[in-house]
């Protein structure tokens, strides 16, 4: 996997997450991700693996990424001021402009891909409304960059006391549902849902271009799929859960 | 393939099992999918898929990776579609290098079977015998085990596929046995070796993560004893692998007595291509211009 050496250009702190900006010109598909990592040189053994991130948002020229530094790998890029990150990779959402309403549903740090989702919806002029699901209030205040989002916390701090659906008043009134977040949320939404359901799932990765076979995901029929080129934009359909 | 580096011709070429190659590098098995062939081209001496079985296989269940200290833990279960729909698609492989395939079955039956009809196909230049994946369970059978095991299905296996050049690719335990029984059934090189059996904790959730295969640079060392062991026990030649991720790395391999090296885990996080580049600038540093006269060339003492 080519991984390219970019300076950060901004870093940024979204309640509990981190949103790191750098120039990436070319097109991005909102769902799709990037492998990144600190840079080192000529690579660095430990943390060895890049880690998996969406798109947070993408205006044609400066891509960012927003994480939450969970281990040595993220706390790493959080103060990095050279990332590795490779291409676009993955299969995003697809965007149909017949939509009526969308509904875009995240949850944790899985509202990372709502935010290009949105931006390029709404280029489309497809009316969409956005519903976050946090643990709690210092996770929730990345609310804020979603103006006019729904939001729910799982200790009721913050909005509706949930999960995302709970935030949600009819999830059956959207004709397509785009989600991002922990598998179990996305069973949920799954099952909660009438129409289009997309969802984009969140699965371990070592190499993120289809090597190494270790992202996959039960689909239905028996058998697993390999979260990195078939998805990790699934349509809910297709997956065991 | 020679490349001009500072002016200097460098020999990358090597022959294996009679095979030329245009490089001494080929990806480890289950390491290069057909999506990410567009990265190597160019890089590689020989093409190597991910391990072919009779029947499909879903692998096992997530979680299958996850890291470690200079390398990960995986658990695949070799996911494959199966020997029939791998010969459908093989093609999706052919870069215009030779096509080296691995071969896995759970009996030694299995293993004759799928090395007959891999023998049969002109296009698959030779067939490597993944004897030793830490992560199947071979129905009770530990035939991967001990040298009467390998030496029994490297037998078969050489019977089936008369005149395909067959490599056996062993695991750390037991390797210089096991080598010298390869070698004695008719293997006409040896790959050392597969990921070593490692376990990973979440001490959290107080669970196994992934029970599985260590790859990476921090089974380098252990891979080039192995490959240091094996090439004075046995007159074959031998493919290192485990833990390349640099030029200089492969250099060491080959000092160590390999004859051709194999890229995994790195690829992961590198380009390849870079390795190479390392690799041949390495050569014009120490002002040698064959690459094959690398292989058992450690000076001693």
């Amino acid at each position: 996997m080519r991984l390219h050496g970019v300076p950060v250009e901004q870093r940024r702190e979204v309640g509990r997450y981190t949103v790191l900006r750098y120039r990436w010109p070319g097109p991005v598909e909102p769902g799709q991700f990037v492998m990144a990592r600190a840079a080192g040189y000529p690579v660095a053994f430990d943390p060895f693996l890049a880690r998996p991130f969406s798109f947070y948002d993408h205006d044609g020229e400066v891509a960012s990424l927003l994480f939450e530094v969970r281990g040595r790998g993220t706390a790493l890029l959080d103060r990095a001021a050279k990332i590795e990150v490779s291409a676009p990779l993955g299969r995003g959402f697809r965007l149909d402009p017949s939509v009526d309403k969308a509904a875009l549903l995240g949850g944790g740090v899985g509202i990372a891909p709502l935010k290009i989702l949105g931006r390029q919806l709404g280029e489309l002029g497809v009316h969409h409304d956005v519903f976050l699901g946090f643990s709690d209030a210092p996770t929730a205040t990345a609310a804020e960059d979603f103006p006019g989002a729904g939001v729910a916390t799982m200790d009721g701090a913050v909005g509706t006391h949930g999960t995302v659906l709970d935030a949600i008043p009819d999830p059956k009134e959207y004709d397509a549902v785009y989600a991002c977040g922990p598998n179990p949320m996305l069973a949920a939404v799954k099952h909660s849902v009438s129409g289009l359901c997309q969802l984009s799932v969140e699965e371990r990765m070592g190499c993120g271009n289809g090597s190494c076979n270790g992202c996959v995901v039960p689909v239905r029929g028996g058998g697993y799929v390999r979260s990195c080129v078939e998805g990790p934009v699934f349509r809910a359909e297709v997956l065991a859960w | 393939m020679v490349v001009r580096e500072r002016g200097i011709g460098v020999n990358l070429g090597i022959e294996l099992c009679g095979i030329p190659l245009e490089t001494p590098l080929m990806p480890a098995s289950g390491t290069l999918a057909k999506e990410a062939l567009g990265e190597v081209e160019g890089v590689y001496g020989a093409m190597l898929p991910k391990t072919t079985t009779p029947t499909p296989r879903a692998g096992n269940p997530p979680p299958r990776v996850a890291e470690t200290p200079a390398g990960m833990v995986n658990s695949i279960g070799l996911q494959n579609p199966g020997v029939e729909r791998f010969i459908e698609e093989l093609d999706a492989f052919d870069l215009g290098i030779p096509l080296f395939v691995s071969a896995a079955g759970d009996t030694v039956e299995e293993f004759g079977a799928l090395c007959e009809v891999l023998g049969s196909d002109e296009r698959i230049a030779a067939i490597e015998l993944n004897l030793s994946c830490p992560n199947v369970e071979c129905g009770g059978l530990t035939f991967c085990a001990g040298p009467a095991s390998v030496e029994e299905v490297a037998a078969v296996c050489r019977a089936a596929a008369p005149g395909k050049p067959l490599l056996a690719k062993l695991t750390f335990e037991g390797v210089v046995e096991n080598a010298r029984a390869a070698e004695a059934a008719g293997a006409d090189a040896l790959t050392v070796m597969n990921t070593i059996p490692a376990l990973t904790v979440d001490a959290q959730r107080r669970e196994v993560l992934v029970r599985g295969g260590l790859s990476g640079p921090a089974i380098k060392p252990v891979a080039l004893r192995a490959v240091y062991e094996v090439s004075r026990a046995v007159a074959v030649p031998i493919v290192g692998s485990g833990g390349v991720a640099s030029g200089v790395d492969v250099a060491e391999f080959m000092l160590a007595g390999a004859t051709a090296v194999q890229v995994g885990t790195a690829s992961f996080v590198r380009d390849p291509r870079e390795i190479l580049e390392e690799f041949t600038a390495y050569l014009d540093e120490v002002g040698l211009g064959v690459a094959a006269e690398m292989t058992g060339g450690l000076r001693h003492k």
